[in-house]
């Protein structure tokens, strides 16, 4: 039994009924935090401007509908990008500083490979009909990037393309073991089905050409460099000698045929690649020829290396002669080359070597040295041309009098001379034309400035509509910036691919499909730099709970009554959605 | 039931038993073992308490008042740099009077650089309002924790239960640890006196004006002087189920002594192999054990010290521009005691430096030879070292 004494009763404690909130700490604040969304890396990267840090936050949240229609707003084939885009997003991904760059090709191909599946149906925000028909020359990836966009404000579209398919390059230069056709055809299903006119198997001559400027509101000519620049040394021409776009496209057209014996594939870009990697798939040997060093070539790294594993050899600083006919094929003679310091592109240069030339007998070698437009017509006009030229990054836009605008894109215009440039391209020519229609070509250079992603090139239709991306500050998050103590080292994905053995003899996709779960935990990973993706701890850190929010987390504020500039949910902020600023009187 | 036992772990038994329901602590040599135990206890479901990391012992302190607020029973441990960052907090902890109960090891502090055993770092907090009670075994470290719940509780003030670095803290030693049926019927669940409640917001020790502020610290005063008899009485009753007391001195050996030394802590026990050596040699010395600091025992040790002719303090602690901090207590203690034996103070054994029986012997006859003390404080067992020039 306890004896109670006399102090507990008497226990002297101040206490107060009033409430603290009289105390307005906000007085005493010199800085002052706020919510500002920043530019994440990637997407600054990503030459169709992807909101690429949104992407994979709603991947974790398994929205994969808005996952997928976020990248639509920016770019119409994220399933043929997901595959065949050299991704400089990953590149620049600030998770390389921490452990290894977010898979995002592998996360953008599952999403494509998601709604393809399941049909799924965009909701897109539509503008209004603008009331203006535009023909689109070419249904490349330009092409069909053009007319996306311009359905989206409110354009009526025309595609006209001379091959009996849709795709351009994507469908006849690339092989099925990167973009099976069915990924391809999907996209293009899709895009029809948004409202764009697709007509097959017309060629546009430049009689059509002139005629569809008398017709059409304005015109994009996206109709690709298609003509495989053939060598000028003796023999080029010659028997067993073969032009390796044609080739290319010859196999994805189904002409089934087996390439055995040796084969010699000239060049050092991705269709060089393509070639020999097809060579082998038909039954061959290819040795690749590159009159430069290996780390000078135009090819995808990845592409190279992925045709090694396969077989192909590779031979470098070996510049072409001669081709000789021989018996049972031909005879190529190669000069050594050897590198004396550098090119203007920052290339090594190149000069013969003094050694023997080298010979190598092949039954057939194939040409892959560049390849240019069909028709001088195709070409951009020069600036000084007659009439009004415009020369963008990714497009030449012409205003004369012969009639309505036209805009030449895709490899035509473009420097760098690839899908995803293709498509920039295509966008670009979209919103320039769109500018043009409603404020005039004097307002194209000032409004699409106003809306790229970070700094430049790429731009945004989001942005440009005046999404919630417009808010964004353009400063791309540094991996300083991230707060790295929250997170943990966590493997990259590894997509899973066939074996070697599968691939001699298929064409078959090499890259296999990823799962939903699998999905998730590589999206995971992303830092989403920039962005707010609600983790709270704003509101976890504050010490005056002066962070407010509804309580399904929407409608996050700051309440500057009581936020006494501490700092903490900046510093707290994993990803640099915040910003800390000295208070101005 | 008897179990070999690390002092640390002996703290850990004892807050296990007493149901503790909020841990906080921030890990530091030598008190590490006690928090990986009870770590481990939450962890693994053998405590049903919430264990609150934190960044520094700064705010595991301002954790556990919050959670005492809350009206929950809660411990701590910590030593050395980590009590002094806790500083601040010890006064508030006090101030709205929480029964907190820390386990607090005794190491010194820095520079130099030093993990092992000295008293300084508590003494030095012995004007926060927290009680502190000295241990000089295992199991008395076992013992006090439990019954430091149930004192503190009472009077409302926290009380810290301290142990020497090492020579208890990592040391081996058998302990009987009682059943929890035991500790239950001595320690009932917390009941406070006052809480915190969200249904009726209100808050505690806000703005305290001149006049009110003197008689809040009067109250506490008054809680301190209620201790010393609640102690006694709260040590019985551990003693009826426990079968164990010990006083908040003890006195051993004073009734015919001549002179008395005065202790605390582990070194109590190798003053009593010195005790035994002299004894047997004819020396009339005896000993006194402080275990309660604060409230400080007066009335106690004046009795106790009024025995003899010499009282002798050997202090593992030193004030700087003063003394020995026990020796300081012992004589304003007995400086209103007509007739009281003068005090001989020794400090010795700083920063984990042994004590030995020697060197208390050495102390012993010193002060047997000695009339009265030529200084305040006499430094002992001193080396030659090599000093920055």
């Amino acid at each position: 039994m306890e004896t109670p004494t006399a102090l507990q009763n008497v226990l002297y404690m101040p206490r107060t009924f009033a409430t603290t909130e009289s105390n307005k700490t906000g007085a005493w604040r010199f800085l002052r935090p706020r919510y500002e969304e920043k530019t994440s890396p990637c997407g600054a990267a990503c030459p169709a401007g992807e909101d690429i840090a949104r992407i994979e936050m709603l991947i974790t949240q398994g929205a994969f509908k808005e996952a997928w229609e976020t990248i639509l707003m920016e770019n119409p084939l994220p399933g043929v990008c997901g595959r065949v885009c050299y991704h400089p997003c990953e590149g620049r991904c600030n998770r390389r500083e921490f452990d290894a760059a977010v898979a995002i090709h592998s996360l953008e191909r599952f999403l494509a490979d998601a709604a393809a599946r399941n049909e799924t149906k965009p909701a897109l925000p539509r503008q209004p009909a603008a009331g203006r028909r535009i023909a689109i020359i070419g249904a490349g990836p330009a092409g069909l990037s053009a007319a996306w966009f311009l359905n989206i404000l409110g354009y009526e579209t025309d595609i006209f393309e001379a091959m009996p398919a849709a795709g351009g390059m994507t469908r006849w230069g690339i092989p099925a073991y990167r973009l099976p056709e069915a990924a391809l055809s999907a996209e293009i299903a899709r895009i029809e089905a948004q409202g764009v006119r697709i007509h097959t198997g017309e060629t546009v001559t430049a009689a059509r050409f002139e005629e569809m400027r008398k017709s059409y509101d304005a015109l994009f000519l996206g109709c690709g460099h298609w003509r495989g620049l053939s060598l000028d040394i003796p023999g080029a021409t010659g028997v067993g000698v073969e032009e390796g776009l044609s080739f290319l496209r010859d196999i994805r057209g189904g002409v089934r045929r087996d390439i055995p014996g040796v084969s010699a594939v000239i060049g050092g870009g991705n269709t060089a690649i393509d070639v020999a990697r097809t060579i082998i798939r038909r039954g061959g040997r290819a040795i690749i020829v590159y009159r430069r060093r290996r780390e000078d070539m135009p090819a995808f790294a990845e592409e190279t290396r992925s045709a090694q594993e396969e077989g192909v050899e590779l031979r470098e600083l070996l510049a072409p002669v001669r081709i000789d006919a021989a018996a049972g094929g031909c005879v190529l003679t190669l000069q050594p080359m050897t590198v004396v310091g550098q090119d203007q592109d920052g290339r090594g240069k190149i000069v013969p070597a003094a050694a023997a030339p080298v010979r190598i007998a092949a039954q057939r070698v194939f040409t892959a040295a560049g390849a240019g437009t069909a028709a001088p017509w195709h070409e951009p006009p020069a600036s000084g041309a007659s009439g009004a030229v415009l020369a963008l990054s990714h497009c030449v836009l012409l205003q004369d009098d012969r009639g309505a605008p036209v805009v030449y894109g895709g490899d035509l215009a473009a420097r760098d001379k690839n899908v995803t440039q293709a498509i920039a391209s295509g966008k670009q020519a979209a919103l320039a034309l769109d500018v043009l229609f409603r404020h005039g070509v004097g307002s194209v250079r000032e409004r699409l400035a106003s809306c790229v992603v970070g700094h430049g090139p790429a731009l945004s239709l989001e942005i440009y509509l005046g999404g919630p991306r417009r808010e964004r500050n353009a400063h791309i998050v540094t991996y300083e910036e991230i707060n790295a103590d929250y997170f943990q080292y966590e493997p990259r994905l590894v997509q899973p691919r066939l074996l070697i053995e599968e691939r001699h003899s298929s064409f078959d996709e090499i890259e296999l499909k990823i799962s939903a779960h699998t999905a998730m935990r590589e999206a995971g990973r992303c830092f989403h730099c920039g962005i707010c993706n609600n983790c709270d701890n704003c509101y976890l850190f504050c010490p005056d709970v002066a962070i407010l929010r509804a309580r399904d987390m929407t409608d996050r504020h700051i309440d500057y009554d009581y936020c006494k500039g501490c700092g903490l949910c900046v510093v707290e902020c994993p990803r640099n959605a915040m910003t800390l600023e000295e208070e101005t009187p | 039931m008897k179990k070999v036992l690390e002092g640390s772990q002996a703290v850990a038994e004892a807050v296990r038993l007493a149901k503790v329901q909020v841990i906080s602590a921030y890990p530091i040599t030598p008190q590490t073992h006690i928090v990986e135990i009870l770590s481990d206890y939450v962890a693994t479901g053998r405590m049903n308490a919430k264990y609150l990391r934190v960044e520094s012992e700064h705010s595991c302190m301002a954790a556990l008042i919050g959670a005492q607020s809350a009206g929950v029973r809660t411990f701590t441990a910590t030593c050395s740099q980590g009590l002094a960052l806790m500083h601040e907090l010890l006064h508030w902890a006090a101030g709205a009077r929480l029964p907190i109960v820390m386990g607090e090891v005794n190491r010194a502090l820095a520079p130099g650089w030093n993990i092992w055993c000295d008293q300084t770092d508590s003494l030095a907090q012995r004007d926060t309002g927290w009680m502190q009670l000295y241990c000089e075994d295992s199991q008395e470290v076992l013992d006090a924790t439990i019954l430091a719940y149930r004192l503190a509780e009472r009077v409302n003030l926290p009380t810290m239960v301290v142990l020497d670095a090492f020579y208890l803290s990592h040391t081996y030693e058998p302990v009987d640890v009682p059943e929890q049926e035991e500790v239950d019927r001595f320690l009932p669940p917390y009941k406070p006196a006052f809480t915190l409640d969200p249904g009726h917001p209100y808050s505690l020790s806000p703005l305290v004006t001149p006049n009110a502020y003197m008689e809040m610290r009067h109250d506490i005063a008054l809680a301190m002087e209620d201790a010393l008899a609640i102690f006694d009485e709260v040590e019985g009753e551990f003693a009826r189920i426990m079968g164990r007391r010990y006083g908040a001195v003890e006195e051993i050996d004073t009734d015919d002594a001549d002179v008395i030394f005065v202790t605390s802590g582990a070194v109590t026990s190798t003053v009593r192999l010195v005790l035994e050596e002299l004894r047997s040699r004819g020396e009339k010395v005896g000993a006194l054990k402080i275990k309660l600091f604060r409230p400080f025992p007066t009335e106690a040790v004046r009795r106790a010290l009024s025995k003899g002719r010499k009282a002798v303090v050997v202090d593992r602690n030193y004030s700087f521009g003063a003394s020995g901090i026990f020796a300081q207590e012992v004589r304003a203690a007995l400086c209103n005691a007509p007739g009281h034996p003068p005090v001989f103070g020794y400090i010795a054994g700083l920063g984990g430096r042994d004590i030995t029986t020697q060197m208390l012997s050495h102390i012993y006859f010193e002060v047997k030879e000695s009339e009265a003390p030529l200084r305040e404080s006499v430094w002992v067992g001193r080396q030659e070292v090599n000093r920055a020039t």
